[in-house]
């Protein structure tokens, strides 16, 4: 239960204007660090609810799949250049990227990722490998603003950033193929 | 059973033969080189130390830049590299039972490799061809052969790093279910920081040798001055992981005590190779062209560093209480009393690690950006790095040498030498003391660092740094004494002492104690990791800075 309480905490703090502020005043830093983070918020709360609706869990969740698909829903959603546009210009949009992050994709994560099989973790792992590699190809390669909030120099920052994030995934996932992950059970 | 069969046919024959002869020779010839390094770079010290002060001139065909060059790079690159190599392969022979005749093959490589890289950077420099500082970032440039040289060193580091992943692989499979042993688990974790660290000062020495070459007319100065120092403070928590290494799985068991909990020393280790390369950044506080708001971010991501060294503290004192109080220490402080202060291979690394108190205070002054501006290019710094890398990591690694060059050797540590060894440490704890302590309070009187002798046409304040520069002059004076000790007690333990058998001090854990957990041993994942923070480090100052380049610089000769 500790943990639930220090992602509520977690989700107070980026909940803030400040912070809120100054995350989302860098493009790189509002995608690739506020929205996983309300993510981890979400993920660490999510004790508390699957202790509160056990039934509810296993009743709409019981072998992961559909929490996995609404979390892939959720975070493909935010990684759209226009989602993250409308979230600066429009305070409604804003309010439903702070619960949909953490409720929506950070709850049904944490109560999925167990349930799921090992082939089940892997094609969410290469799906999210390959929507970072898109987006870096996206990012890096549109010679125009596709957001209105953010200079071009951003999105190509972001790109690089995305490509790295995929890149490292992309490696874990090699390593997972290449080396007997019962070694260390 | 299967403890007694291996007590028996494992752990006996060790005791009995000691090092594998093939790779003690492996190991003595890194540790040779690594003190003939010491020896001429302590003399370059000394005629340093003595120009700074004005106490003499040095001739005009091997001037103060040059003698400051080669003492950088002899000191802080081929003897941290080559006693690092020497130590980690001799741990790696001792816990995973011998080195993999390839494994021996690649550091034989690795060792002819780095002769060649330094033969190629020492002679550039007393040449005069490449008074470049160790830090040799452009717009200085050297001469291309000085970088080709480094690339030498570079290979040859890689060499070994690559002989450490294969036998440790090889170990792992062939003992499945088994976390390695604790010393081989850390030089994994020194040689996968060391190969990460290196690929950014790779990439800066392969765009600095067509640069220098007159292939590319200009270099973007900030982007290879960003990728020397992910390199450049790499190596500082290299040192420090290599003398952590001795301090949780050796310096108990010469105490006569037991390791602490191999959880959080597996989990210390990891969180250092993890989180160290972004720690660079501190270092370019005053650079211009990297924004505010990167600095900002940078402060936490180097003192995230303290945590692990926080806990290190924390657990060695532990150790220290624990095993005090067995042997009778009543009271409060009264453990302290019952430990070994006489045995040099105690008493050493207990300094290294008292210093790194003052050391790492003074490393959170220089990682704030405020405290930075008033130091940052005074002699504060050169005395910091002094107490650092001067006494916590070479103080761990001169009481090293007392029980692993005999043990290499197949010679034993005399009473006597022991006793040197105690002189030695004195000396050169009170050396370091007056020099750095002098170093920082003329820094903060506005001593300029990487600068010859001078009074700026008798200006007041420079004529207030002189008495300070004195002190600096006497204390190198006192630590060449101690090089010369060291340098001697090394080379006697090799050759001359009487033969004998020495143990390897490997601490045991607490006889409760659970086994190390399997988890620790996902090197893949925590490559991932550590390159993950260093994607959230570097993306976003590196893609400003190629993005918003200047012209760049050409090629600058000052000397």
């Amino acid at each position: 239960m500790k943990q639930a309480v220090y992602g509520l905490l977690l989700y107070l703090f980026l909940l803030l204007p400040p912070v809120a502020d100054l995350l989302e005043s860098i493009m790189i830093v509002h995608m690739h660090m506020q929205m996983p983070l309300l993510v981890a918020a979400g993920f660490l709360m999510g004790r508390f609810l699957q202790n509160k609706f056990p039934l509810f869990f296993e009743k709409w969740n019981h072998n992961g799949v559909p929490g996995i698909v609404l979390f892939v829903i959720i975070w493909s959603y935010w990684m759209i250049p226009r989602a993250m546009d409308e979230a600066l210009t429009f305070q409604t949009v804003e309010w439903f990227k702070f619960f949909s992050l953490p409720f929506l994709a950070g709850v049904s994560l944490r109560d999925s990722w167990k349930k799921l099989t090992n082939a089940g973790k892997n094609s969410v792992l290469i799906y999210a490998a390959a929507m970072l590699l898109f987006m870096a190809f996206l990012y890096i390669g549109a010679d125009e603003q596709i957001c209105n909030n953010y200079l071009e120099i951003e999105q190509q920052t972001l790109g690089w950033g995305s490509l790295a994030i995929g890149v490292c995934i992309v490696i874990y996932l090699l390593q997972l193929l290449f080396i007997d992950q019962s070694e260390f059970r | 059973m299967a403890h007694a069969l291996k007590e028996v046919f494992y752990e006996k024959p060790k005791q009995a033969l000691g090092a594998h002869p093939e790779d003690a020779r492996v190991s003595l010839s890194y540790l040779s080189i690594a003190f003939i390094a010491l020896f001429i770079g302590g003399v370059l010290g000394l005629l340093q130390g003595l120009e700074r002060a004005g106490l003499m001139q040095l001739p005009p065909w091997l001037n103060y830049y040059q003698v400051l060059t080669a003492h950088g790079i002899l000191l802080v690159i081929v003897f941290t590299t080559t006693f690092t190599i020497g130590y980690q392969f001799a741990n790696l022979s001792h816990s995973l039972g011998g080195l993999l005749p390839k494994v021996r093959k690649l550091a034989w490589t690795g060792l002819v490799l780095m002769v060649i890289g330094v033969a190629l950077v020492t002679t550039t420099i007393v040449m005069g061809d490449a008074s470049v500082l160790y830090t040799f970032y452009p717009p200085l440039a050297a001469s291309p052969f000085f970088y080709i040289g480094l690339v030498f060193l570079v290979l040859g580091i890689w060499a070994c790093c690559f002989g450490v992943f294969i036998n440790y692989r090889h170990w792992r499979k062939n003992h499945p279910g088994e976390p390695a042993p604790l010393l081989a688990f850390f030089a994994m974790g020194v040689f996968t920081l060391w190969f990460f660290a290196s690929l950014g000062v790779t990439v800066e020495v392969l765009t600095l040798i067509p640069w220098t070459l007159g292939w590319k007319e200009t270099v973007n100065v900030l982007v290879a001055r960003t990728l020397f120092w992910s390199f450049g403070h790499t190596l500082v928590n290299i040192w420090y992981l290599v003398a952590t290494s001795a301090w949780y799985a050796i310096v108990p068991k010469i105490i006569g005590g037991k390791h602490f909990n191999e959880k959080l020393i597996r989990l210390v280790v990891i969180l250092l190779v993890v989180l160290n390369i972004p720690g660079g950044f501190h270092h370019q506080i005053i650079d211009p062209g990297i924004s505010l708001s990167i600095k900002f971010l940078h402060v936490f991501m180097s003192l995230s560093i303290a945590v692990p060294s926080l806990m290190t503290a924390f657990a060695m004192f532990h150790v220290f209480e624990r095993t005090g109080r067995q042997k009778g220490g009543r009271g409060l402080l009264g453990w302290l009393k019952k430990l070994p202060w006489g045995d040099v291979r105690f008493l050493a690394p207990m300094i290294a690690m008292i210093s790194f108190i003052p050391g790492g205070a003074g490393g959170i002054i220089n990682g704030s950006n405020q405290l930075n501006q008033v130091i940052h290019n005074t002699m504060w710094v050169v005395g910091h790095f002094h107490i650092t890398v001067g006494v916590s990591v070479v103080l761990t690694f001169f009481g090293i040498c007392y029980w692993l060059v005999p043990y290499l050797s197949k010679r034993t540590l005399t009473k006597k030498m022991n006793k040197v060894g105690v002189i030695q440490t004195i000396i050169w704890t009170v050396g370091m003391a007056i020099m750095a302590g002098s170093m920082h309070i003329a820094g903060l009187l506005g001593d300029p660092r990487r600068t010859s002798y001078t009074t700026y046409k008798d200006h007041p304040d420079a004529l207030s740094w002189i008495p300070y520069e004195y002190i600096f002059a006497a204390g190198a004076t006192l630590l060449l004494v101690g090089v010369i000790i060291q340098v001697y007690a090394v080379f006697h333990m090799m050759f001359l002492s009487p033969k004998g058998v020495t143990e390897f001090p490997a601490a045991e854990p607490v006889a409760d104690a659970a086994p190390a957990p399997l988890w620790t041993e996902r090197w893949g994942l925590w490559v991932v990791l550590l390159l993950m923070v260093v994607a959230m480090a570097y993306v976003v100052p590196i893609v400003d800075m190629i993005v918003h380049a200047p012209p760049g610089s050409p090629p600058i000769r000052t000397w």
